[in-house]
C-alpha cells in the first residue's frame, strides 16, 4: 500500500501565529483519519494544506506521490481534480440547483467550457449517474431543487454527492457537522466512513466531536496548538490523553478570552 | 475597548459631524427663512406650482399649439418612450461592460495559491480597474453629457455615451464588490477540486453572485431613466425637455402632466423589476424538471 500524504516537518503561518508546527505524518491509500482537537488547533489548515489550497512555509508535503510545492499549474489542478474537499460552509452555490452543483464536481477534469455546458444542458449519463448518486445520500427528490432552497443537513447531502460525481482518490472534510444537529451528525459521518469503503477513497476528516472520531474511525490524529499531541487506533489511545487535549486546551482557551 | 469609552468616542463623532453642518450652514449664509418665498410675485408662483399638481393638463395651455398637434398625452408618451429609450440604450451598453469591469476589478477568481508574479499582474490589472471605475463615476451624467455633446454635437448617440460611461463606472463597482462579498466559498470550493479561475468565475462565482447583480442592475435602470430626462435640460429630446419648456413658460399644468407620466414609468419598471426578482428565488432556481 502506498502513502496517500506525506507530510515531513511542516510548518505553517499566518503573520506571527504559528497554525501548523513540524508536523510530520503520513495517511495511507484508503486509510480513514480523524483529526480532532479543539477550535485552533490547526484542523482547518491542515485539510488545506492537504488539498494544496495552502502551500507549506517550511518542511515537505506529498500528495498522492507529488511534491506539492513542485507542481505547476497544470499539475496543480490536475492533482485537485483527484482530491475532494468538502469545506466546513460546504462551498456550494446557492442559486443554482441540486444538479447543477453536483455536475461542477467533475469540473476540474472537464474544463471551462464543458462546464458551462454542463450546467445549461446536463448530459444523460451524468444525469442518471448524479440521481443514482442522489439516491445513495437520500435526498434524490431534490435533484432539480435550488440549493438553498434545502435544510442544512441537505445542503450537506449535496456537497457530498458532488464530492461522490468526482469520483476522488481521497476526500477531505473539514468539520463537516458543525451545523447540524447530534444525530444528524452522526449520520454524515457514518455516511462518510461507510462510502470511503464502498468505493475505497482515503478519507480524512476534522471533527471536533472526540466521541464519532471514536465511534466511527480507525485511527486519530490528535491536534493542539498545530502539534500532532497524539496518533493511534482509538482502542491504543489513553483515555487521560485525550481528556488532556481537550482540558488544557480548553485552560488555554479561557487565557485567551 | 470597555464599553464607556466606545460611547465617549461616539458622542464626539456626533458633536463633530453637528459642528461640520453649523460651520458648512453658516459659510454658506444659509437662513431658514430662505425657505419663505421673498415677495408677492414668488408666493404667487409657488402656490400656482402645487395647485397645479392637482390639476394636470389635458390640453395644452399654450394657446399657440396649432391644432393639428399630437394632444398632450400623446407627446408625453412619446418623450416616455424616448426617455426609456435612451435609458435602454445606455444600459445595454453599461451592463456588459461593467461586467468586464466587474470580473477585472475583483479578485475573488485568483489562483490559489498564486505565485508572485502572477498576482502583481493581476494586482495591477485589478487597480486600474477600480482606478478607471472610479474616474467614470466620479464625473455625472450631465458634465458627460456637455462635453460629449461639444465634441459631437446633439445626437441620440451622444446622450446615450453620456448615460453609459457613469453607469458603467458605477455598476462596475457594485459588481465588483458584489462579487468578492458574496461569493467565496463557492469559489474557494471550486478552485480546491481543480477549476481554472475563469471557470471558477464562469460556473461558480457568476452564478451565485447573479440574484444581486441583476437586482441591482434593475435599480440603476430606474436611475438611468431619471438621468435620461434630466438629458433633457441639455436639448437631448427626452421628456425632461418637454417639461424644461413648459416650466420655463410658467405652465405648471403641463408640467406635472408629464411628471405623472414620469412616476407611473417609474412605477412599471419598479414591479418589472419585483417580478422578476421573484422568480429568480423561486425554488427551482431557472431550473425546469
Amino acid at each position: 500500500m502506498s502513502s496517500a500524504y506525506t507530510l515531513d516537518g511542516v510548518t505553517c503561518r499566518f503573520g506571527n501565529l504559528v497554525a501548523i508546527d513540524e508536523v510530520s505524518l503520513s495517511v495511507e491509500e484508503g486509510e480513514q483519519v480523524a483529526f480532532i482537537g479543539p477550535s485552533g488547533s490547526g484542523k482547518t489548515t491542515l485539510i488545506r494544506l492537504l488539498n494544496t489550497m495552502r502551500l507549506a512555509d517550511e518542511g515537505e508535503v506529498s500528495v498522492l506521490g507529488q511534491d506539492a510545492r513542485q507542481l505547476g499549474v497544470r499539475s496543480l489542478r490536475e492533482a485537485r481534480a483527484r482530491i475532494a474537499t468538502i469545506p466546513q460552509h460546504l462551498g456550494l452555490v446557492p442559486n443554482l440547483s441540486v444538479l447543477q452543483n453536483v455536475i461542477l464536481g467533475k469540473g476540474g477534469v472537464r474544463g471551462t467550457l464543458r462546464s458551462v455546458r454542463d450546467l445549461l444542458v446536463p448530459a444523460r449519463g451524468d444525469f442518471e449517474r448524479i440521481h443514482s448518486i442522489l439516491d445513495r445520500v437520500g435526498i434524490e427528490e431534490k435533484l432539480y431543487q435550488r440549493t438553498s432552497s434545502l435544510s442544512g443537513g441537505q445542503q450537506q447531502r449535496v456537497a457530498i454527492a458532488r464530492a461522490l460525481f468526482q469520483e476522488p482518490e481521497v476526500l477531505l472534510a473539514d468539520e463537516p457537522v458543525s451545523a447540524v444537529d447530534p444525530a444528524r451528525a452522526r449520520d454524515t459521518v457514518e455516511l462518510l466512513v461507510e462510502l470511503s469503503r464502498e468505493h475505497g477513497f482515503t478519507l480524512c476528516v476534522s471533527l471536533h466531536h472526540l466521541e464519532l472520531a471514536l465511534e466511527f474511525f480507525p485511527r486519530i490524529v490528535g491536534l493542539r496548538s498545530g502539534r500532532v499531541m497524539l496518533d493511534g487506533n482509538p482502542s491504543d489511545l489513553d483515555a487521560s490523553r485525550l481528556e488532556e487535549l481537550y482540558d488544557l486546551s480548553e485552560e488555554e482557551m479561557m487565557e485567551d478570552a | 475597548m470597555s464599553d464607556s469609552q466606545k460611547y465617549g468616542r461616539r458622542r464626539w463623532v456626533v458633536l463633530g459631524v453637528g459642528l461640520l453642518f453649523l460651520t458648512c450652514s453658516w459659510a454658506l449664509g444659509l437662513r431658514p427663512a430662505g425657505l419663505v418665498p421673498p415677495d408677492a410675485t414668488h408666493w404667487e408662483r409657488t402656490g400656482s406650482f402645487f395647485a397645479a399638481a392637482l390639476n394636470p393638463a389635458f390640453e395644452y395651455e399654450d394657446d399657440n399649439v396649432p391644432d393639428d398637434a399630437d394632444p398632450i398625452w400623446w407627446k408625453g408618451l412619446k418623450g416616455l418612450f424616448l426617455t426609456l429609450k435612451f435609458a435602454f440604450g445606455a444600459m445595454s451598453m453599461a451592463v456588459p461592460a461593467a461586467l468586464v469591469l466587474g470580473f477585472f476589478g475583483s479578485s475573488a477568481w485568483w489562483p490559489e495559491p498564486c505565485r508572485p508574479g502572477v498576482k502583481a499582474v493581476l494586482r495591477a490589472v485589478y487597480l486600474g480597474c477600480r482606478f478607471l471605475m472610479s474616474f467614470l463615476r466620479s464625473i455625472h451624467e450631465l458634465i458627460w453629457a456637455l462635453l460629449i455633446l461639444s465634441a459631437i454635437g446633439v445626437s441620440p448617440l451622444a446622450g446615450m455615451i453620456a448615460l453609459a460611461l457613469p453607469f458603467s463606472g458605477t455598476l462596475g463597482k457594485v459588481f465588483s464588490e458584489l462579487i468578492d462579498e458574496e461569493t467565496r466559498e463557492a469559489g474557494v470550493a471550486l478552485k480546491a477540486i481543480g477549476h481554472r479561475p475563469v471557470q471558477t468565475f464562469l460556473v461558480g462565482i457568476f452564478p451565485a453572485a447573479l440574484p444581486n447583480l441583476v437586482t441591482y442592475s434593475f435599480y440603476r435602470f430606474e436611475c438611468a431613466l431619471r438621468s435620461s430626462a434630466v438629458l433633457g435640460f441639455v436639448g437631448i429630446e427626452t421628456i425632461g425637455l418637454y417639461i424644461e419648456l413648459s416650466h420655463e413658460e410658467f405652465y405648471y399644468r403641463e408640467v406635472w402632466t408629464y411628471l405623472y407620466l414620469l412616476l407611473a414609468l417609474i412605477v412599471i419598471v419598479d414591479l418589472w423589476g419585483a417580478g422578476i426578482r421573484r422568480r429568480l428565488n423561486t425554488d427551482t432556481g431557472g431550473c425546469r424538471a
